[in-house]
This record gives C-alpha cells, sequence and structure tokens, in this order.
C-alpha cells in the first residue's frame, strides 16, 4: 500500500511540468525516431536542428531564441498522442511533425484544442479534409501530386497500360487511392495492381508479377527502403520498361540504396535538393556536410517548417500562438521575403499547399531535374 | 516464471483470508489515490496515467492466462484491437451508446477467446504460443484489409469519449476518473475470481494439469474458461483505449504489441494481483519518464527491463515478495 502511494507520489513529480518563460520560442517536435518512420524522421530532425541554428545565428525570432526539443514517437499513434500532449502542457508556441499519417490523426486534435498550429509532414490526403484549421502540411498532398503524375505518364511517357505496386499502408494505399482514378480520367489502363508489405524484403515475386503484366510502364509507390528493394528486384528480372514514381522513389535515401537499380528510375518531384533553385541546392550542400549524408524531402520539410513558424511570428509581431495559425492560413509566403522557405509557397485555408515541382530523371545514380512544373493555381 | 503465491495461501486460511483483504483495501485506496493523482499533473500526465491503467486491463487479462492458468498467448493485442474496433465502429457509425458497446466489446473477445481456447485443449507452451501468433497476424489482416468495416490502413478517427449520467468526459481528467472507476470494478471483478474456487482450480491448472484432472478439476472447461475471461479482459481494454485515444488504426494491435503486453506480464510479476499495474507501469510509463536521455532513452528502456529479469525472472512483484519475506523473517527473529 505504500508502495502505491510512493508509485503515485513519484509520477506525479515526473509526469507534472514546470511553466514555460516565454525567453524564447519553444517549438515541439513530434517526430519517428524509431520504428518504421525511422528514415524519413531522422531526415526531419535534422532539418529542423538546422532550421533553428541558422535562425538563432541572425538573432533569432522576435529577438529570442528558437528551442527546439524532439520527442521520438515510435511511429506509434497512441505515443504521438501522449508526446503532442506534453508539448502542449510545456507551452509550445507551435508542434513540428509528425510525418505518418496514423499519428497525425491520432494527434491533431490535441492541437486543435490548444488552438496551437501543428506542422506536419505528411503527404496522405485525409487529414487535412476534416476541417482542422491548425493543422499546416509542408509538402503538396498525394491529391494534388497525383494528377501531375498521370498527366506525365500520359502527355510525356504515352503509357497506354500500366503496372502499379504500392506498399499497403496509410502512405501507400492513400496514394494507390488518389492515382488511380486519375489513371482513368487520363485513358490509362491498370494492367496489375500489386499490394506489397511495408518491412518487405524480397519483391521477386512482386517484379515477376510486373513483368508478366508487360505493361507500357511501371508505377512504384512504396517507402524508401522498399523502393530500392523493389528497383533491385525488377532489374534482376530483367524489366525495361520505364519505372515511374513520386517523389520517394528518385529519393537521396533510393539512390544511395539501389546504386544502379535506379538509373532510368523518373518521375514527379515534390522537393529535391537537385532542384534548379539555389536556395535548395545550397541546402543540401550544408545539409550533407553537417550530417555526412544526403537530404531527402523529408529533411527540406523540417527545414521549412521552422521557417514557416519564423515568417508567419514576424508578419504578426508577436508570439501569439493562435495568432500564428491565423496569419498561415491562405499565406502565400515568397521566397525573396523569407528566404528559408526556399520556393514560394501557398498555404491554403485548409492547410493544404500549392507549390512548383519538378519533374526528374535518375542518370548515372544522380537525380537530374529535367522541368519545373508550375503551381497548380498559379 | 509464474509465482505460487496462492498456494500458501490456500495452506493456511486464517493467513490468506487477512493477506486477500489487505489486497482489497490496497486496490481501493489505489483507486482513490489515481482518482486524485492527475490534479496540478497537465494533461499529458493525466493522459499517460489512463493509458497506464488501459494497459493494466489489457495485461491483466493476459495474466489471468498466463500468470493464473499457465497459457502462453501471443493474441492480446489482437483482442485489445478488436474489442477497440468494436467499440469504435458500433459508436461511430451505429451510434450505440459506448456502454453497449463495452459490454458487446467484451462478449465478443469473450466468444472469440472460446473458440480460439479449442485449440489450447490440444497444445500447450510454445505450440499454444504459435496458434495465438497465428490468431493474431489474421486479425490484423482484417484490421487493415478490410477497409469498408475497418477503415484499413487509414483507421477510425474521431471516436467520441462516453457521457455519465449526462457529465461529458471529454476533458482529460474527466475521462482519466472514469478510466479509474472502470479499472477499479475490473480488478475487483478479478479479485474475486482468483479467490473464489475458479481461481484456484486456474492455479491448480498451471502447477500440474495431470494432478488437477485427478482431483476431479474439469480441466478442459477451466483452460477456456480462462483463456476467454482473459481475451474478455482484452476486449475490455480495447474498448476504453479506443475513446482515449480517439483514433485506432491497426497498428498497435499488431504482434509486436503482443509481445510487448507480455513483456508487461512477465516483468510486472506473473501470477500476482497487482503485477499487471506494476508491468504496465514498466512497459508505457517507464519510456516516457526516460525521455531526458533524449536518443538513448529506448536503449536505456531495454537495458532497465533486460537487467530486471536476470535479476529477477519473476518480475518486480517477486522481487518485492522476497524482499518483504526477508524483512518479515529479519523482524521475526529479533522479537
Amino acid at each position: 500500500m505504500k508502495s502505491l502511494w510512493v508509485m503515485a507520489a513519484a509520477l506525479g513529480a515526473a509526469l507534472s511540468l514546470p511553466a514555460q518563460a516565454q525567453d524564447k520560442v519553444k517549438l515541439v517536435d513530434v517526430i519517428e525516431l524509431s520504428g518504421a518512420g525511422a528514415a524519413a524522421g531522422t531526415n526531419w530532425k535534422n532539418g529542423a536542428d538546422m532550421a533553428a541554428a541558422d535562425i538563432n545565428a541572425k538573432g533569432g525570432i522576435l529577438g529570442k531564441p528558437v528551442e527546439i526539443v524532439h520527442y521520438d514517437t515510435q511511429t506509434n499513434p497512441g505515443n504521438t498522442r501522449a508526446a503532442v500532449q506534453r508539448g502542449i502542457d510545456e507551452g509550445a508556441y507551435a508542434i513540428l511533425g509528425p510525418i505518418f499519417s496514423g499519428p497525425i490523426g491520432a494527434s491533431m486534435q490535441i492541437s486543435q484544442r490548444a488552438e496551437v498550429a501543428q506542422i506536419v509532414g505528411g503527404e496522405g490526403a485525409g487529414f487535412t479534409k476534416q476541417g482542422n484549421p491548425y493543422i499546416f502540411r509542408t509538402s503538396l498532398s498525394q491529391t494534388a501530386a497525383m494528377p501531375k503524375i498521370a498527366k506525365y505518364l500520359k502527355d510525356t511517357v504515352k503509357a497506354g497500360s500500366i503496372a502499379v505496386v504500392w506498399v499497403n499502408n496509410d502512405f501507400g494505399k492513400g496514394g494507390r487511392d488518389a492515382i488511380l482514378p486519375e489513371l482513368e480520367k487520363a485513358g490509362i489502363k491498370v494492367a496489375v495492381d500489386v499490394s506489397t508489405e511495408q518491412g518487405q524484403a524480397d519483391f521477386t515475386a512482386d517484379a515477376i508479377k510486373v513483368k508478366n503484366a508487360n505493361a507500357d510502364a511501371v508505377f512504384v509507390y512504396l517507402n524508401e527502403e522498399e523502393s530500392a528493394r523493389f528497383l533491385r528486384a525488377a532489374k534482376q528480372q530483367g524489366i525495361a520498361k520505364p519505372m515511374i514514381g513520386e517523389t520517394t522513389l528518385l529519393g537521396a535515401k533510393v539512390l544511395e540504396l539501389a546504386g544502379d537499380a535506379a538509373n532510368g528510375a523518373k518521375g514527379h518531384v515534390g522537393l529535391s535538393t537537385d532542384a534548379p533553385i539555389p536556395a535548395l541546392q545550397e541546402f543540401g550542400k550544408r545539409y550533407r556536410e553537417k550530417y555526412g549524408f544526403a537530404s531527402d524531402h523529408n529533411g527540406i520539410k523540417g527545414y521549412m517548417a521552422v521557417f514557416m513558424v519564423k515568417w508567419a511570428t514576424e508578419r504578426q509581431k508577436k508570439l501569439d500562438k493562435k495568432g500564428l495559425a491565423d496569419t498561415l492560413r491562405g499565406a502565400t509566403i515568397k521566397a525573396s521575403e523569407e528566404p528559408g522557405v526556399l520556393m514560394d509557397t501557398v498555404i491554403e485555408q485548409n492547410g493544404d499547399l500549392d507549390r512548383e515541382s519538378f519533374l526528374a530523371e535518375v542518370v548515372n545514380g544522380k537525380q537530374v531535374i529535367n522541368t519545373t512544373l508550375p503551381r497548380i493555381k498559379p | 516464471m509464474s509465482a505460487p503465491a496462492l498456494q500458501d495461501a490456500a495452506a493456511s486460511p486464517p493467513r490468506a483470508a487477512r493477506r486477500i483483504d489487505a489486497a482489497l483495501v490496497a486496490l481501493i485506496l489505489g483507486a482513490v489515490i489515481l482518482w486524485f493523482a492527475p490534479v496540478g499533473m497537465g494533461r499529458y500526465g493525466t493522459y499517460v496515467l489512463s493509458l497506464w491503467l488501459v494497459m493494466s486491463i489489457g495485461v491483466m487479462g493476459l495474466n489471468l492466462t498466463l500468470g493464473y492458468a499457465g497459457q502462453t498467448s501471443l493474441a492480446q493485442a489482437a483482442f485489445m484491437g478488436l474489442g477497440a474496433y468494436a467499440t469504435a465502429i458500433l459508436t461511430t457509425k451505429f451510434g450505440v451508446s459506448w456502454y453497449a458497446a463495452f459490454g458487446i466489446s467484451g462478449l465478443l473477445t469473450f466468444a472469440v477467446g472460446l473458440l480460439l481456447g479449442f485449440p489450447a485443449l490440444r497444445v500447450r507452451t510454445h505450440y499454444l504460443a504459435f496458434v495465438t501468433l497465428a490468431f493474431s497476424t489474421l486479425v490484423w489482416l482484417v484490421l487493415r484489409n478490410e477497409q469498408w468495416l475497418t477503415g484499413g490502413t487509414f483507421g477510425i478517427s474521431n471516436i467520441n469519449r462516453p457521457e455519465f449520467f449526462g457529465i461529458k468526459l471529454f476533458g482529460a481528467l474527466e475521462f482519466h476518473r472514469f478510466v479509474v472507476v472502470v479499472t477499479l470494478i475490473l480488478s475487483l471483478a478479478l479479485w474475486w475470481l482468483i479467490r473464489s474456487p475458479w481461481g484456484r482450480a486456474f492455479t491448480a491448472l498451471r502447477e500440474n494439469p495431470v494432478r488437477a484432472a485427478s482431483l476431479g478439476i474439469d480441466t478442459r472447461a477451466y483452460t477456456l474458461l480462462a483463456f476467454a475471461i482473459g481475451s474478455a479482459y482484452g476486449g475490455f481494454a480495447g474498448a476504453l483505449y479506443a475513446p482515449l485515444v480517439e483514433f485506432i488504426d491497426p497498428s498497435p494491435f499488431a504482434l509486436s504489441q503482443s509481445f510487448s503486453l507480455l513483456l508487461m506480464v512477465v516483468a510486472g510479476g506473473a501470477g500476482y494481483l497487482f503485477g499487471p499495474f506494476i508491468g504496465a507501469l514498466l512497459g508505457v510509463v517507464l519510456p516516457e519518464w526516460l525521455r531526458f536521455a533524449g536518443s538513448l532513452y529506448l536503449i536505456l528502456f531495454a537495458a532497465i527491463v533486460l537487467a530486471l529479469l536476470v535479476v529477477c525472472p519473476q518480475g518486480v512483484s517477486g522481487l518485492a515478495e522476497r524482499g518483504w519475506n526477508v524483512l518479515r523473517r529479519k523482524s521475526g527473529g529479533a522479537r
């Protein structure tokens, strides 16, 4: 019985948190540092840290230094919710992350109830459609990206039929559900629809299925490691049809893991350190120098997220949490005004983004951007 | 792995009665403390406390299956998933009240546990673990692939919290207190069950099934019952988990979570009434506590659990009992 008292007291002491003074801009980054999302989350975390260092080197936001606290979510919705709640209790000015849609879905009501902006890295279509005015993206959503892919397949690749390979998690299933209607609209037939598992090691059977379908092109929508494994399996099976992807397929991590199996892969890229925008290239160079590996799109997203906070705070000229979200909603952030956002970014009322994106191809193990696509609503 | 706590209780009835009453008092007192504990703790602390209690219910069920009846199950998270999804679907899609959904979740998992329990009559130990492992994977696949019903990988969001006689339980503190009450009711039920002839039969089954059968215990019925009740507790835990997190997707009910629940039973002390609370404290609250260690926190957590099980294979409860016995002997000697 005594131990129960001690337990409760210790819990109380450990879980109650000191009040925060407003002498700094406190951002709480709730992010996947272990579990299935660790690769993406680590990139994001590094990007956010780099942004904070850059801002602090120039005197902070409104003269106050930025402090970022990272809480690992283990890529688990329940833990994410606890971490966001903790961030809110600690008086976070804004919540950054997470990236996976499930954990976003589990935690976004918390920041909404507290009227604190939550700037996430998710690309899944669903979470900006729930009328939550405090959720903001840092990249295009799947619904914004997929029409661009379908158009590319029809006009550039001139594919009449396609094999779709996707990973059966919220990311892959969301992408697949978003592209199928676009393909139908473009008159492209789906020759084979291949579902794969998160963490799958052997893609030989899937590659054979794709090969036997003999489609004009293959649309690959998998997470980083899985993309690389599929590309290798496809090469082994001698699939010569063009591999088309969206952002991840052409990402730095995939190119590193797939080696020359990635050569010839092409597709649409939302964010890339190889884009013909000096600010993005400069960011990529500095990231590589600091962390020893190339940043993927999640690193860029993490960097931008912090600068979105900076821009909106300087715009409203005060540290008002609710005002931050109000300022971000519907805003247009120009890179000429705030170089840290790296690209001109339009934030829609529901938190979706609109910005330029790119078409790229992998040549000799490097991503080469060949076309810049305009915004959806220029 | 399991402790013969009840064996010596049966051997000396007067002392046993006293000890069991102490357990009852501790349960009620614990509930009172937890009722007031979150005051001044903030929503995060309250949420973690609630999560701890909800997981404790799930672990209690597995403790009955494993700790008292000696059946190794790797399906407890799947039962939690069944309960959570049943509650979420009934309340969000069909407008059923949470209380009815809670009852249905318990009945459903009881029935499924009964069905799954049948192979338990034929296989034991690691063979049973394999059967339950297959079941666990099956449930996860259904949760993920039957999108029309379960929302698939996108899960079910905006799960409402229940009302209590007109009092809305949307706030963290109100819902926490509700969870405390439900946990108390469920642990009292288990406390009663364990000290009843049924509980003794479960323990007899664990210690020596042949001997239990020779004493006239219907081993088939009791094995099934232990499994089904344990599963129903998983369902109850799930029915609370859904409105606590207000969002569910298949990932918290995957096989890895079943392993984690098993770890909580063993680390807390299998076969002890308070083992599940301590085990869930280790599994849910300890990682949150260790966050001060930054990126090393999961390594630190694993090291602590590893060290604990090496030092004390009977879990924290076993360690506490050993310590208590040593103390008692010492004070007895002084007298």
